[in-house]
């Protein structure tokens, strides 16, 4: 090393030498440069915004354009993936978002830890558009926090035409968890990567409530479960829209609004096959997500005007017809493209919506339970 | 001499206090969260009334199945790492025998890799690995001539560990290079005049002289893969969970914050007497070579 | 020069290929005529067009960039100190305290600055803390790479300078930065790649309306990745190059790290 070093010195002449010094001045000025963009950043922030704490794809860009022009504000977007993920983020203290979207149970877990504002109903006068099953629900009875927003059910999708062929049965879950089924598909099933939503799965087919917490059934689960892993490929809450839509993975355990968007997008490419999604017989998990208040942000009245926007018929209609999801607003359903509206797994009627259940959040020792449950599921 | 003490505190302090206030700290407030009852909703509980507790130390020690995923996590580690050693080990040295204006090319080609986003370079694997693309058919063709069963390739252990081995293989090439432009041909020549082959020269001479660079590589791999949750969360299959994928989710899944400092405690304690094994061998070497 | 076996060509090659094969289809699928972007349909300039219209993406871009070069500068500065201050002064502590997080698995790195900054600082997340965040992993990057530099040198040049009269400062200024220069440019271009390419510790503490371009492509992962996060990442790469490019053109052994 030490070689190198010395015949290094010796080339140092002054020449390069004040090289380095002049591309050090210059360093210096990038240094200011950099700081004036930071002043120019923060200056930028004191305009009317709004703080949208959202789920992934959950909105599309044309309704935001159209708040942003009403209000005259700029609508910035953080996203989730998860309600734990989101969860997570409050819990360390994440602070300044005005609107959350949350699902159910974590609307109970922010509720309960006070993390919420309550609403003025007074500037909401869209309220009346939602569809009275949806409201007073058991995470927030009377509404005092929430308004609902759009829902998903976690239900069975398929690449339609191999799934015919083979012969396999999409109205039941099964086809998910049955070695003489799954025989035929192995290694082309994902599985959503959510402790929650799978052991719901296997709990549905069981027989059992999705909420059921007997540790038996829950260990009677596992079983179920680990016996059906071999033949599946992954767990995957993500890459698995595209999966299907390319046509590596023929069957899913998912969300309806990502099966709408893996047929629509399998559609739009043309692809030699359809996607396909159908709610399992014995009921499913039905996902409520609410539009919420934090109690940190800074501009309720903006977070205010835009649920109000939100519940307008029009509006809420786009959720349904760009994202895919359910719709729980009655003034919308005119709007909405009636092929969607008349798909069960997107719209359930009467008989269908009594089988789906929503989520209760889980107390931590059952979570840590729970969490036993899942490592062991994952390494066996 | 004031004037030299003034200059020790002024170059020490700004970094010593920046580490003490924004690593250690932090550091210390995990070691206590690792002490404490997780929250009801997330976070942990207040301290008053519940205080520190001894449980989640406990709920790690009472089931094998956590300490099992810490020695699987090693093992890939140790696998990468090995495989990074060598793939790294012919393209270092040839490197090295490029004439000097290519060498930095050459290591600039290497490096560039990592100016790409690391997701997107994963995703790029899921494209190669994906079942329908030529490089699956190619595997599958030749698997059958052999009359072997097709496999799958992506969301399966190998799509980890090649995931792993590629993000990282920089990592071992750029101090291994460091390390081998420093040898001094004239050892090789000594070597074959004194009538040894290549082979010989190559494990007598260049590789034990090439072991500090190894060592620094091999931290540089080893300590990232054990920590490493995104690759097998994309790539991996049903089984691929590391410790890495444990710890995220007791943060980002299961709300217990408690049970994730106390698991990422376990994981810096390994990882702290790795590098000290590591340390005291390459010293070992230094002072044997 | 010695003969290299064709073995060795061979071999090399072979990694390069595995080296490149990603990136290359990194690059060609940004111009991929599909939303899906699994298998090539044909060549259009479209997502890079999609890319100078998202807001969102440019601003996650445009804060990734800001992020690196403060990261980068302040890193090395105190790195840079830090480096000189383990190698001249001998202190036992500083190699721990700078040395550790670049051995700590980069989650519990992430969760510690999260807790510190909420429980302990009570700061609001956003840029302040991302930055505060990458500049500690970095320096000891940096403080590894200046005091390899410093190692290999002769302690007795800075002590004639001393004594013909020279002020630390300018023995500083004239003497040591212009020998650990090499060190120090590597150390910075390590810090930029480090800091516009993280995406855990970031992660973990990143704030409202504060995304950086690793999180926004996390983000669209769900959604599907489509070619304007390749097109994003192939203009990325080229701009890392040309830094690089221009990082050696001032000082050639920059690549290497170290004298």
């Amino acid at each position: 090393m030490k070689k190198s070093c010395t015949t290094e010195y010796t080339e140092c002449t002054e020449e390069k030498h004040f090289k380095k010094l002049r591309v050090l001045r210059v360093l210096r000025g990038e240094m200011l440069f950099a700081f004036l963009l930071a002043a120019l950043s923060f200056s930028a922030a004191a305009r009317d915004e709004l703080h949208l704490y959202n789920w992934n794809n959950y909105i599309s860009d044309a309704t935001i354009a159209r708040f942003e022009q009403q209000c005259k504000c700029r609508v910035v977007q953080d996203y989730y993936s998860d309600n734990e993920e989101m969860l997570a983020k409050l819990a360390a203290g994440a602070t300044g978002y005005d609107l959350i979207v949350p699902g159910g149970d974590a609307v109970e877990a922010l509720i309960r830890s006070k993390q919420l504002r309550p609403l003025d109903k007074s500037k909401l006068p869209n309220l009346k558009n939602i569809n009275p099953i949806y409201l007073n629900q058991r995470f927030d009875p009377g509404n005092r926090y929430s308004v609902p927003y759009a829902y998903t059910v976690t239900l069975i999708g398929y690449n339609v035409e191999k799934i015919r062929a083979l012969g396999l049965p999409t109205d039941t879950w099964a086809v998910i968890f049955e070695p003489k089924y799954l025989a035929k598909v192995k290694g082309r099933v994902t599985v959503l990567d959510s402790q929650r939503e799978l052991m719901a799965a296997a709990l549905k087919y069981l027989g059992y409530s999705a909420n059921d917490t007997d540790a038996a059934h829950w260990q009677q689960a596992k079983r179920l479960i680990l016996r059906a892993k071999p033949y599946w490929a992954a767990f995957n809450a993500s890459s698995y829209i595209k999966e299907l839509t390319i046509g590596n993975i023929w069957l899913v355990h998912g969300y309806s609004n990502d099966m709408f968007q893996a047929a629509q997008d399998a559609e739009h490419a043309h692809r030699p096959f359809s996607i396909g999604y159908s709610t399992p017989k014995e009921g499913a998990v039905l996902a409520l997500d609410s539009m919420v208040l934090h109690k940190s942000g800074p501009r309720p009245d903006l977070a205010l005007q835009f649920i109000n926007f939100m519940l307008d018929g029009k509006n809420s209609s786009e959720l349904t017809n760009l994202i895919g999801s359910g719709n729980p607003n009655l003034a919308a359903l005119p709007f909405i493209d009636p092929k969607i509206a008349a798909n069960r797994a997107v719209f359930p009627d009467a008989e269908g919506f009594k089988k789906l259940e929503m989520f209760r959040a889980l107390d931590r020792q059952q979570r840590r339970v729970l969490s036993r449950i899942w490592t062991e599921i994952k390494v066996r | 001499m004031r004037s030299e003490r003034l200059t020790r505190w002024l170059v020490t302090a700004p970094p010593l206090i920046f580490m003490l206030v924004f690593f250690v700290l932090p550091t210390l407030i995990v070691v206590a969260a690792s002490f404490r009852y997780p929250g009801e909703y997330g976070g942990l509980a207040p301290l008053v009334p519940e205080g520190y507790t001894l449980e989640t130390y406990r709920f790690f020690f009472s089931d094998v199945i956590y300490i099992e995923i810490f020695l699987k996590s090693l093992w890939v580690a140790a696998l990468s790492t090995g495989l990074c050693i060598l793939l790294a080990y012919p393209l270092a040295l040839l490197i090295t025998r490029l004439p000097k204006r290519w060498r930095d090319l050459m290591i600039l080609l290497v490096v560039l890799p990592f100016a790409s986003n690391f997701l997107i370079r994963i995703y790029a694997w899921m494209i190669i690995l994906g079942p329908q693309n030529g490089f699956s058919l190619a595997v599958n063709t030749l698997l059958g001539f052999f009359g072997i069963e097709p496999v799958r390739l992506l969301f399966s252990p190998f799509a980890v560990i090649v995931g792993m081995v590629y993000v990282h293989l920089p990592f071992m090439v750029l101090p291994l290079y460091t390390n081998l432009e420093r040898h001094d041909p004239a050892w090789l020549d000594a070597a074959q005049d004194l009538g040894a082959n290549a082979w010989q020269r190559f494990w007598k001479v260049t590789w034990p002289l090439s072991l500090p660079g190894i060592y620094a590589g091999s931290a540089l791999v080893f300590i990232p893969v054990l920590g490493m949750f995104a690759i097998p969360d994309i790539l991996g299959g049903t089984g691929d969970i590391l410790v890495g994928n444990l710890i995220k989710e007791q943060f980002l899944g299961t709300r217990d914050w408690p049970f994730g400092a106390t698991l990422s405690l376990f994981l810096t304690l390994i990882v702290l007497a790795v590098a000290a094994l590591a340390m005291r061998f390459s010293r070992k070497r230094l002072r044997h070579a | 020069m010695r003969k290299t076996s064709p073995w060795l060509w061979l071999s090399a090659l072979l990694v390069c290929l595995f080296l490149y094969i990603p990136l290359a289809v990194v690059v060609v699928y940004s111009f991929n005529d599909s939303r899906l972007n699994a298998e090539w349909v044909g060549f259009t300039w479209h997502w890079y067009q999609v890319l100078l219209h998202d807001e969102e993406m440019l601003q996650a871009a445009a804060n990734s960039i800001f992020i690196a070069i403060c990261a980068s500068l302040i890193a090395t500065t105190l790195g840079t100190m830090a480096g000189i201050a383990i190698q001249r002064y001998k202190l036992r502590l500083l190699p721990v305290l700078t040395i550790t997080p670049v051995a700590m698995p980069e989650i519990l790195l992430g969760v510690s600055l999260l807790l510190f900054f909420i429980q302990v600082l009570h700061l609001t997340l956003g840029l302040l803390s991302v930055l505060i965040a990458h500049i500690t992993f970095c320096i000891g990057f940096v403080a590894i790479v200046v005091r390899a530099r410093l190692a290999g040198m002769d302690e007795s040049i800075f002590e004639a300078a001393r004594d013909l009269g020279a002020t630390p400062w300018q023995t500083f200024r004239l003497i040591t930065l212009p020998l650990i220069m090499p060190a120090v440019v590597a150390g910075a271009l390590m810090s930029f790649t480090l800091s516009i390419d993280d995406f855990v510790i970031t992660f973990f503490t990143a704030g409202v309306g504060v995304s950086t371009l690793p999180l926004q492509i996390y983000s669209m992962i769900k959604i599907a990745v489509t070619p304007e996060v390749n097109a994003v990442s192939t203009l990325l790469m080229l701009l890392t190059l040309g830094m690089i490019m221009l990082a050696t053109r001032f000082d050639k052994s920059v690549l290497r790290g170290q004298g």
